[in-house]
């Protein structure tokens, strides 16, 4: 077995036109065992940056706290919140420093630049950074992600489309998986609107 | 007057949008130098982007502070004007030995910098333009900055009459030296031949 | 634990070592998989890469960029563990610019390739070229820390087929085109024939004249399809129940008039 698949993840995020979202199953368990159906695995870092990080509970937890730290520590000495770029390659730096001692975490970066273009990255579990201009997935069965992704995504859908796309990726996707699922939630990042958090009612198996 | 004026070099670039010129003891400012450079690119490393001026500042501010404090080491002979872009404009900061820094719109150290700063407080006007930092290998040292887009010449023009000024001597573009930072983003030290071309435009 | 200072961290590795010992396999790191290539011509060299970066057998990305910036007159193409050809190639660019900085003069590649000898810490396997005061150069580093001087090299997962390619099109001072041609030969060679290898050809030529980096100079894979009536879903087809706005928490602030400088 892989540590990979201990507590089971899915986790997607697609950009759209001057917006993007990001969403994650609800499930937390320990190997086959459900222990708990509300457990997001997206978390907000300010009001235009979202992380998702699947992988091993334990670490993501502790990465994420990690981050919020290293983010108020720049934010006063800075004075402003970090563009989703170099958020992003804060969290490439901080998995390489471990690069012989890993996180089993792999975490996805979905927010809006400064000038509101969307940004989106993805890594693996030592921080090779791959940006992308459509969509990353990362999770327990992140094959079937890649796929219905590959065939529903379209370039600049409205953050409505946005989200009924990216919710049928994410529903359709976990289906096939049986360590991720019992639900779901999408948050998308307008550039005028702000964040819109949806919960998804998905298969209960 | 026997030493060769080709080797003097004040004015030092510690990343591609930061420059800094110093008066004082030299073999001290090289140490900030080096200590700048190594912060701007271990910031350059984590997060992919070039420092901001402030966070710079900050940085070597710190260093000299902490040399003001802790046993068997003495404070830097040093003070130092350092002039950038970034995201926030044009900025230029002076930073002094005890570690305090502020920014200026103009500002100058150095042997002569009381007349420098009554003469770049009668000069200065908003339209001067995008941060020159000018210097001289006596122990002068003037900079100008602003925060309109109109003329960085003129700011060479302001730094090169402030130098001349206070200046021993018949000034040349062998003996002093003028860096610029404009919404380019890249500092750039100009070479004597340049530097003789505005002294001309001045005289 | 962790700054910013650089160095590794190596808390996780006990336990990481002991999840492993209880049947816990580690994840995969993605991997370059790979047809690197360079050519030493006339005037300079050219370098190629391919563009699929891969975990396990799944593309984990179609277009990504394998030429690293090492210096204004020295690049390097990475084959290998992704992390590291990125990482390993940043920390050198950024010596080499402290380098720079101190000395005051250009950086020279074979400066460059003894600071990429790991030793075998690091899996990243290299095709380094660039152009000094000594003229056109080209290398390759081996994982374990072995290097190269060489009028033409290959490496990764497809460096067989570009080899083929080379051995059977390489001449002495060819034209810059002439060696663009071939190197896009080879990598094509690679993207075609090895499976670890894919999407498209990234060039860089590098003279005295300067850089010219072609992300995507041949673009090999665009999607052979697009729907003649996408799929769209109504608003309201996913089930919600439950619906949230995040309002934005940010506070504009309004600068003061600005004060005059205190002048006195």
């Amino acid at each position: 077995m892989s540590i990979y698949t201990y507590n089971g993840a899915a986790i997607i995020a697609m950009a759209g036109k001057d917006c993007v979202a990001i969403g994650s199953d609800l499930r937390f368990g320990v190997q086959l065992q459900t222990m708990t159906t509300d457990y997001k695995k997206v978390f907000q870092i300010h009001d235009r940056l979202f992380v998702g990080l699947g992988g091993l509970a334990t670490d993501a937890q502790t990465l994420f706290e990690r981050l919020v730290f290293r983010h108020n520590m720049y934010k006063l000495r800075e004075e402003r919140d970090m563009k989703a770029s170099t958020f992003g390659n804060l969290l490439s730096s901080m998995l390489y420093e471990k690069r012989f001692g890993p996180y089993f975490a792999s975490p996805v970066v979905a927010g809006l630049e400064p000038d509101g273009k969307p940004f989106l990255c993805g890594m693996d579990s030592i921080g090779a950074l791959e940006t992308a201009a459509d969509f990353i997935v990362t999770g327990t069965n992140s094959e079937s992600l890649f796929g219905m992704c590959e065939s529903m995504w379209r370039p600049d859908l409205e953050a409505d489309e946005l989200f009924e796309t990216l919710a049928q990726c994410l529903l359709s996707g976990i289906d096939r998986d049986a360590l991720a699922g019992w639900g779901a939630v999408v948050y998308v990042i307008d550039k005028n609107k702000g964040v819109i958090a949806r919960t998804l009612k998905g298969r209960m198996d | 007057m026997l030493v060769d004026e080709s080797t003097v070099q004040k004015i030092t670039i510690l990343s591609p949008n930061i420059g800094m010129v110093y008066s004082g003891m030299g073999p001290d400012y090289r140490v900030l130098v080096r200590k700048a450079r190594k912060t701007a690119q271990q910031y350059f490393r984590l997060y992919q982007e070039h420092i901001p001026v402030a966070q710079l500042v900050r940085e070597v501010a710190a260093v000299m502070q902490e040399f003001t404090q802790s046993g068997g080491v003495r404070p830097f002979g040093v003070s130092l004007l350092l002039a950038g872009f970034d995201d926030n404009g044009p900025q230029l900061y002076q930073i002094d030995p005890s570690g305090s820094y502020f920014a200026w719109k103009a500002s100058a150290i150095g042997k002569n910098m009381n007349n420098a700063k009554t003469f770049l407080e009668k000069r200065y006007s908003d339209e001067v333009g995008l941060g020159g930092l000018g210097g001289s290998i006596v122990v002068e040292a003037a900079g100008c900055g602003g925060g309109s887009s109109v003329g960085i010449e003129d700011a060479i023009h302001t730094a090169l009459l402030t130098l001349k000024e206070g200046f021993e001597g018949q000034v040349s573009g062998n003996n002093i030296e003028v860096g610029i930072i404009g919404p380019d983003r890249k500092f750039k030290v100009l070479s004597a031949a340049e530097v003789q071309d505005y002294l001309q435009e001045v005289e | 634990m962790g700054s910013n200072g650089g160095g590794f961290d190596f808390d996780l590795c006990k336990r990481n070592a002991l999840l492993e010992r209880k049947g816990m396999a580690p994840p995969k790191a993605w991997k370059t998989g790979t047809t690197i290539a360079g050519v030493v011509y006339k005037d300079g060299v050219v370098l190629g890469a391919d563009t699929r970066s891969t975990s396990g057998s799944t593309v984990a990305d179609k277009n990504c960029e394998k030429i690293h910036y090492i210096a204004p007159n020295i690049y390097c193409c990475g084959a290998g563990t992704a992390a590291d050809t990125m990482n390993v190639t940043a920390m050198i660019s950024s010596s080499l610019d402290l380098h720079r900085y101190a000395t005051g003069r250009q950086s020279r590649v074979v400066t460059a390739m003894t600071m990429l000898k790991y030793q075998g810490h690091v899996s990243a396997a290299l095709v380094l070229g660039g152009v000094d005061l000594n003229g056109p150069h080209l290398f390759t580093i081996f994982p374990h820390g072995s290097t190269d001087a060489l009028p033409y090299a290959t490496m990764g997962s497809g460096s067989l087929n570009a080899m083929a390619v080379f051995e059977a099109g390489f001449k002495e001072d060819m034209t810059k085109e002439e060696a663009m041609a071939l190197v896009a030969a080879a990598i094509r060679s690679g993207v075609y024939n090895d499976l670890g290898s894919g999407s498209n050809v990234d060039l860089c030529i590098i003279s005295k004249e300067g850089v010219e980096y072609l992300r995507n100079h041949e673009f090999l894979m665009a999607k052979t399809y697009t729907r003649k009536f996408p799929v769209t879903y109504a608003k309201g087809t996913a089930p919600v129940i439950k619906e949230k706005l995040i309002p934005l928490s940010a506070v504009d602030v309004t600068e003061g008039a600005e004060e005059a400088m205190d002048t006195s």
